[in-house]
C-alpha cells in the first residue's frame, strides 16, 4: 500500500513539474512575442536584403498591414508588395487558413497552399505577424548562454516549439529567449520532415510601435548556405485595419498611399 | 524518501532534455559564420536606411523578345489563310499606373505599346507599331466600402488556372500573345468598357457590371491586320453584356462565389470554389452552364454574320441551330514541395467543343476538299474562333503545369505546362526559364511544341515549335 502511494505520488509530483514547467514555456513564448508585436492594429514597411555568396544581390520590400483576431489570437495579414519593381502591386491575404495572392497583372485572386507562403527567399511567411504561442506547443529545453548575432553572450531559455495547429508557418521551432528581458534572439525554423530550412538571428532593438523591439532579422537558408538575408522593418504606425479589408475581393482594392 | 526519488527524476529528465538539445559553441560559430561579412559589419548601432518612397503598386518596363517560329512542311489540313510568322521581333513598353485625383477618386491606366517586325509584314507600316489599351477607367468611392467604376475594365473571374469557364469577359479580348501559357494570356488582354459597382460587406461581397453594345460583331482579326491606335473596342462590346457575382466567407476555409451572366439572348450561371488541403494542397473547382449552341455552330453563324464566310454556302462539317443546356468546367488540385516547386493538374470540359466525331468530320472534310476551297477556310475558321474566344477546341483535355522557384540556382523560374486533348493524346508542350539578374533586369526564354499526329487537335496545327528570347528592363 505504502509503496503504491509512494509511486503515485511521484508520478503525480512528476506530471505537476511538467505542467508547470510547460507553462512556464507558454509564458516565456507569450512574453517574447509580446515584445516581437504590438497588440494594436498597426501598418509596416519589410525590407529584404538577399545576398548570394556574401553578394548583396536583390531587394524586397512588402508593406504589411496586422491586426489580432480577438476570436484567435492571432494576427490576420494583409501584404503588398513594393520591390523589386517586377513584383510591385502583387498582394497575399493572410488570414488564418484563408491565404489568397492577388497579381494586378492579371487581376486575379489564386488560393495559396501554406507550404506556398514559404516560396523564394524572401518568403511571405517570413513577414507574417504572429503570434507564435497560439499556433505552437512550447516546451523549454534549458537554459543556456547563447552568441547573438553582434557577437554578445546571451543568457538564454532554449524552447522547443511543435506546430499545434495547420495554421502554423513551420513544423518545428527552435527558439532561444533571453532571460529576462524575453527578447527573441534566435530561431531555428524547420520543415514537415524535419529538415532544417532557415536559421533566425534577431538583431538591432530599439523603439517600435510604443517598445524596444527587435528591427531587424537575419535569416540565412540552411539548405544553401551561400544564401542569406536581412529583414529590416520601418515605417511602423499604428493603424485602423477593418475587418472587411480581409478577404479575397479587397485584395484588389487595397491601397498603400 | 520519495520525494527525494522523485525530485532526483525530475531534475534527471529535465537535465538529459538539457543535454541533448545544448547548442554547442563549435555549432554557434559555424552558423554564426554564416553571416554574410557585409551584415556582419553593419554597426548593431546603426539602424539600415529604409526607402522613401513606397512604390504603391505601378509597373513599368520595356521588353524585348524575338520569337522564331517552325512551321510543318505538310500538315492533314493545309491552312489556306495567312500562316503563322517564321520570325517576329518585338520592343514594347508596358505601363501599369494609378493617378489618385481626389481622396475617393482614382484614375488607372494600363496598356502596352508595341513596335512589331515580322518575316510576313511589309516595313514601314502601320502595322509595326500598335498599342493595346488595357484599361482606362476611374474608380470612385462613394463611401466606404463602396466602389463605382466607369471606363475599359479587365473584369476577371475564376480560381483555376489552365481554363476559367465562368471568366465571361475573356472573349475576343487577348491580342497577340508572346506566350501561351494561360497565366500570361490574362495578362496582356484588352478590357471591356462598362461600368462597375462593388460592395465589400463584413463577410463577403457583391459586384455588378453592365457593359453596353457600342459596335455590330467584326471579323477575327489576324497578326496581319491589327489597328494600330485603335481601342478594338468592336472586340469587347459588340453585344450588352450584364454580370453579376456575389462571395460569401464562410470562416476561413471556404469562400463560394455564385456568378449570373447575360449576354446577347443568353444567360450562364457560373461558381467558383476553393479549398486547401493540409499544408500543401489546393482543390478547386470552377463551373459554368447556360444554354448554348456547339462551338461549330456559333463559329459558323459569327462568321456569316461578320461576312468572313459565305452566308448561305453548306458547310463542310455537320450542323445544326439547337441550342441546349451546355457545361463548362475546370476542376483541380495544387501542389506545393519542400523543393519550392508548385503543381497545378487540372481537368477542363467544355461541353460545347469538338466531339470525336466533330473530329473525324473535320479531317475528312479538310482531306476531301482542296486547300483553295471555302470548306477548307470554314475548317480553320472553327480553329480561330474557338482561340479567338478563349474556349478549348475539343470537349475533354487535362492540363498540368510546374513552377519552380529557385530552380537549381537562386533567382532562376523554370515553368513549364502541358495542355493535352483526351481524345487523341495530342496536346501543346511548353518549357520557359526567367533569370532574375537583378532588381531591374530579367532575361528569359521559352521553347513551345505543338505535338500529336497528323489528324490530331494539336498535330494538325501549323506551327510544329516556337522559340523566344527576351530581355526585360523595369524601372
Amino acid at each position: 500500500m505504502s509503496g503504491t502511494f509512494r509511486f503515485v505520488a511521484a508520478a503525480a509530483l512528476l506530471i505537476a513539474s511538467a505542467a508547470a514547467h510547460a507553462q512556464t514555456a507558454t509564458e516565456i513564448v507569450a512574453a517574447a512575442d509580446k515584445v516581437r508585436n504590438p497588440q494594436a492594429p498597426f501598418r509596416s514597411t519589410i525590407r529584404f536584403t538577399d545576398y548570394i555568396q556574401g553578394r548583396e544581390r536583390e531587394h524586397d520590400t512588402f508593406v504589411v498591414f496586422s491586426k489580432e483576431d480577438p476570436a484567435t489570437r492571432q494576427f490576420r495579414n494583409l501584404v503588398q508588395y513594393a520591390e523589386p519593381a517586377r513584383d510591385a502591386g502583387k498582394r497575399v491575404l493572410l488570414d488564418g487558413r484563408s491565404l489568397w495572392f492577388f497579381d494586378p497583372a492579371s487581376k486575379v485572386s489564386v488560393r495559396i497552399s501554406p507550404q506556398q507562403r514559404l516560396i523564394g527567399q524572401a518568403a511571405v511567411g517570413d513577414v507574417l505577424t504572429v503570434n507564435l504561442v497560439v499556433d505552437y506547443d512550447a516546451t523549454l529545453l534549458g537554459t543556456e548562454k547563447l552568441v547573438d548575432a553582434t557577437r554578445a553572450e546571451r543568457q538564454c531559455w532554449h524552447l522547443d516549439l511543435k506546430a499545434a495547429n495547420d495554421r502554423a508557418v513551420y513544423n518545428h521551432i527552435e527558439y532561444w529567449v533571453e532571460q529576462e528581458k524575453f527578447n527573441p534572439v534566435k530561431e531555428k525554423l524547420y520543415s514537415d520532415s524535419g529538415r532544417l530550412l532557415k536559421i533566425v538571428y534577431f538583431r538591432n532593438f530599439a523603439q517600435r510601435l510604443g517598445a524596444l523591439r527587435p528591427i531587424e532579422q537575419i535569416i540565412i537558408d540552411a539548405v544553401d548556405t551561400s544564401l542569406a538575408t536581412t529583414a529590416t522593418l520601418s515605417d511602423d504606425v499604428f493603424q485602423d485595419v477593418p475587418d472587411a479589408w480581409f478577404q479575397r475581393d479587397y485584395l484588389p482594392r487595397l491601397q498603400i498611399n | 524518501m520519495w520525494k527525494g526519488a522523485a525530485t532526483c527524476l525530475v531534475y534527471g529528465a529535465l537535465w538529459n532534455t538539457g543535454a541533448l538539445a545544448q547548442n554547442t559553441q563549435p555549432d554557434q560559430d559555424k552558423e554564426l559564420d554564416l553571416i554574410p561579412q557585409a551584415v556582419q559589419q553593419q554597426s548593431a548601432d546603426s539602424q539600415p536606411v529604409a526607402p522613401k518612397a513606397i512604390n504603391a503598386g505601378s509597373r513599368l518596363y520595356l521588353e524585348n523578345a524575338f520569337s522564331v517560329t517552325s512551321l510543318r512542311d505538310q500538315p492533314a489540313v493545309p491552312t489556306p489563310g495567312p500562316r503563322p510568322f517564321n520570325w517576329q521581333e518585338r520592343l514594347f513598353l508596358d505601363v501599369r499606373k494609378e493617378w489618385r485625383l481626389a481622396s475617393s477618386l482614382i484614375f488607372t491606366y494600363s496598356g502596352r505599346t508595341n513596335l512589331r517586325a515580322e518575316d510576313d509584314l511589309s516595313f514601314p507600316t502601320h502595322e509595326n507599331l500598335s498599342n493595346d489599351l488595357r484599361e482606362m477607367y476611374v474608380g470612385w468611392q462613394p463611401w466606404d466600402r463602396t466602389y463605382l467604376d466607369l471606363g475599359r475594365i479587365n473584369l476577371k473571374s475564376g480560381v483555376a488556372l489552365g481554363y476559367n469557364p465562368t471568366d465571361f469577359f475573356r472573349t475576343r479580348a487577348v491580342v497577340e500573345p508572346l506566350s501561351a501559357d494561360p497565366t500570361v494570356l490574362r495578362e496582356d488582354r484588352l478590357g471591356t468598357l462598362m461600368l462597375r459597382a462593388q460592395q465589400l460587406l463584413e463577410g463577403g461581397s457583391f459586384t455588378a457590371a453592365f457593359a453596353p453594345k457600342l459596335y455590330e460583331p467584326s471579323a477575327i482579326y489576324t497578326n496581319i491586320n491589327l489597328p494600330s491606335l485603335d481601342p478594338m473596342l468592336d472586340r469587347t462590346n459588340a453585344r450588352n453584356r450584364f454580370l453579376a457575382k456575389g462571395s460569401l466567407n464562410m470562416g476561413d476555409r471556404f469562400s463560394p462565389e455564385l456568378l449570373l451572366y447575360h449576354e446577347g439572348s443568353r444567360t450562364r450561371m457560373g461558381a467558383n470554389l476553393a479549398e486547401s488541403f493540409g499544408q500543401k494542397s489546393v482543390a478547386y473547382l470552377e463551373w459554368s452552364g447556360g444554354r448554348r449552341a456547339s462551338l461549330i455552330d456559333d463559329a459558323l453563324r459569327y462568321g456569316r454574320d461578320t461576312g468572313t464566310l459565305p452566308l448561305h454556302a453548306p458547310s463542310g462539317i455537320p450542323e445544326s441551330s439547337h441550342e441546349s443546356f451546355q457545361n463548362e468546367l475546370a476542376i483541380g488540385a495544387s501542389y506545393t514541395t519542400e523543393t519550392r516547386i508548385t503543381f497545378n493538374l487540372e481537368y477542363h470540359l467544355n461541353q460545347a467543343g469538338f466531339t470525336r466525331a466533330d473530329w473525324r468530320n473535320w479531317f475528312a472534310a479538310g482531306h476531301a476538299h482542296p486547300v483553295a476551297s471555302p470548306v477548307v477556310g470554314e475548317l480553320w475558321y472553327l480553329r480561330d474562333y474557338a482561340l479567338d474566344q478563349q474556349d478549348p477546341t475539343g470537349k475533354h483535355s487535362v492540363f498540368l503545369r510546374a513552377d519552380w522557384v529557385d530552380a537549381f540556382i537562386p533567382k532562376l523560374e523554370l515553368t513549364g505546362f502541358v495542355n493535352a486533348d483526351t481524345y487523341d493524346g495530342s496536346g501543346l508542350l511548353q518549357i520557359s526559364a526567367d533569370y532574375y539578374l537583378s532588381d531591374h533586369w530579367t532575361v528569359g526564354g521559352l521553347i513551345a511544341t505543338n505535338f500529336g499526329p497528323a489528324r490530331s487537335d494539336f498535330g494538325s496545327l501549323a506551327e510544329a515549335a516556337n522559340f523566344m528570347f527576351k530581355v526585360a528592363r523595369y524601372f
